[in-house]
């Protein structure tokens, strides 16, 4: 049974052209940095993880009895042309790049149990240039990395909403790991 | 006691306490009378909570600070570094949003036992063949700080869902999880440094959490899980490097699934000894459990009982092949 594969170049080239267009140029590749992508089959996606070169020998390795599942770093998953982040990978970005949302308490809250982040409880946006449909990290006030969302507005104008109105959509949250185990 | 006066008595204990007769005829022969009351009435109590603090994500004292400020009572578990009993009060401790950045990690004492006997050290490479939900795999990478593999097996389908979703909270990225049957782990064609094995078996000593384990267990199925983990076991000392490290545990008081595997399995191996444990918790492993003579290394063993501790009831067992040393 075939336990991984190697990315191909046109599958990596669109997962950093998306991740690039989000986070900044050059993102992908310190993210990836001594690390080779790898990508495991699930049923309709693709599960592309990060993971140290040496272990290039497990991975081709063939055994009838085993399905290799995950492995290394969780980068996200591939779905035809849409790449992913998973929540597994959202420390790292946050290390790397800029652009977060910082919420406050009640929105961070709400924001692990999947909901979205409402006007009322943004404590900061930067930088100002995010655009609307841009992904960001979300930070509580502490500092703690709770997950990504996608602008519904232009950072800039986040200050001429209303207190009730959508600024940002959930795509992944921490509170991910306890709803997956139902 | 006379055969008669014991299967007596244990159904008069049985019917005290909800057991079925057999487990406590068992006890009664393995501990006496005495011995055996303590162990049904501490089975009564729950044992306290614990945590480690997974140093993976944050530095420990960083995470104790946050949660005591939250009002969660902690204190260290003596010779468990990163091991605290942990009072979360009305709170159930897997709802912190500290849980869900990963910086704890809810686990018996126990369990941690098992991990820290094992030693793993950065850039080995150390299988862990039962491994979800995932304690002890990301306990592993905790002491081996990410650097080097574990490879972790596991055969049920939904529980590897739970071992990945610990292993991505915890922020592992040394491990490899792979499905499939551990006992024929000798296909993968890797000689690891040490091995885990935390058996699937009959769960008799999770009786103080699990009170339906009191009637949910035949005598059949702990034979059936005594074979299961035989296997396991041999498959682990098979491919094991030569000077490796294998601990073999299960969360099981019943000699039939600790000391009686490992007597045995020794016995098939000469090649496999028990070594003594660097960490002195818990009592040691029966030589003689119900008048059956044992290999007498056995006392190296380690057991974790409700009654004597206040937890789960656990047996540990440390063994190194021959060969060269790490």
């Amino acid at each position: 049974m075939t336990q991984a594969e190697f990315l191909n170049p046109v599958d990596w080239e669109l997962i950093v052209s998306q991740v690039d267009a989000d986070f900044g140029n050059g993102v992908t590749r310190r993210l990836s940095e001594g690390l080779t992508p790898v990508k495991v089959p699930r049923r309709s996606i693709f599960s592309v993880y990060l993971v140290p070169e040496e272990w290039v020998q497990y991975i081709r390795g063939e055994m009838e009895d085993f399905r290799l599942s995950s492995l290394g770093v969780w980068m996200g998953d591939l779905s035809s042309d849409t790449f992913r982040l998973s929540i597994a990978i959202v420390e790292r970005l946050a290390n790397i790049s800029e652009n977060e949302l910082v919420v406050a308490d009640t929105g961070a809250q709400a924001f692990t149990y999947g909901r979205s982040i409402l006007r009322e409880s943004v404590v900061s946006i930067s930088p100002e240039s995010l655009r609307r449909g841009q992904r960001v990290i979300v930070k509580s006030e502490e500092g703690d990395c709770l997950g990504l969302a996608a602008l519904s507005v232009d950072a800039s104008r986040i200050d001429r909403l209303s207190s009730d109105k959508l600024v940002a959509k959930n795509l992944v949250d921490v509170g991910w790991y306890l709803r997956r185990l139902g | 006691m006379s055969r008669r006066e014991v299967r007596q008595r244990a159904k008069e204990l049985a019917a005290k306490y909800g057991y079925l007769a057999y487990m406590i005829e068992r006890y009664l022969v393995l501990w006496g009378e005495e011995e055996t009351i303590q162990f049904l009435e501490a089975c009564e109590k729950t044992p306290r909570t614990s945590i480690r603090v997974n140093t993976l994500k944050a530095d420990e004292q960083s995470t104790v600070r946050r949660l005591e400020e939250k009002g969660v009572l902690l204190e260290p578990i003596e010779g468990v570094p990163s091991g605290y009993w942990a009072d979360f009060g009305d709170r159930t401790p897997g709802s912190l949003l500290e849980y869900m950045l990963g910086l704890y990690y809810i686990q018996s004492m126990p369990s941690m036992v098992v991990t820290l006997m094992l030693d793993p050290q950065p850039d080995e490479i150390v299988m862990d063949m039962a491994a979800a939900p995932g304690g002890k795999t990301t306990h592993i990478a905790q002491l081996m700080e990410n650097r080097g593999l574990v490879i972790a097996v596991e055969q049920d389908r939904l529980r590897i869902a739970s071992l990945e979703s610990n292993v991505y909270r915890c922020g592992v990225s040394c491990a490899m999880v792979f499905r499939g049957d551990a006992r024929k782990i000798s296909q993968m064609g890797i000689a690891p440094d040490r091995i885990l094995l935390d058996a699937p078996c009959s769960g008799e000593g999770l009786l103080p959490v699990d009170p339906t384990r009191k009637t949910s267990k035949s005598m059949a199925d702990i034979r059936f899980c005594a074979t299961r983990e035989d296997e396991l076991l041999d498959a682990a000392v098979r491919v094991l490097k030569p000077g490796g490290v294998l601990v073999y545990s299960t969360c099981s008081i019943a000699p039939e699934e600790g000391e009686y595997i490992v007597d045995e399995v020794i016995r098939r191996h000469p090649d496999i000894t028990v070594v003594p444990p660097d960490v002195s918790l818990g009592v040691e492993g029966y030589t003689a459990p119900y008048g059956v003579e044992m290999n007498p290394s056995l006392r190296h063993a380690r057991r974790f009982l409700p009654h004597v501790h206040g937890t789960e009831g656990f047996f540990i067992c440390k063994l190194q092949k021959e060969g060269d040393d790490q």
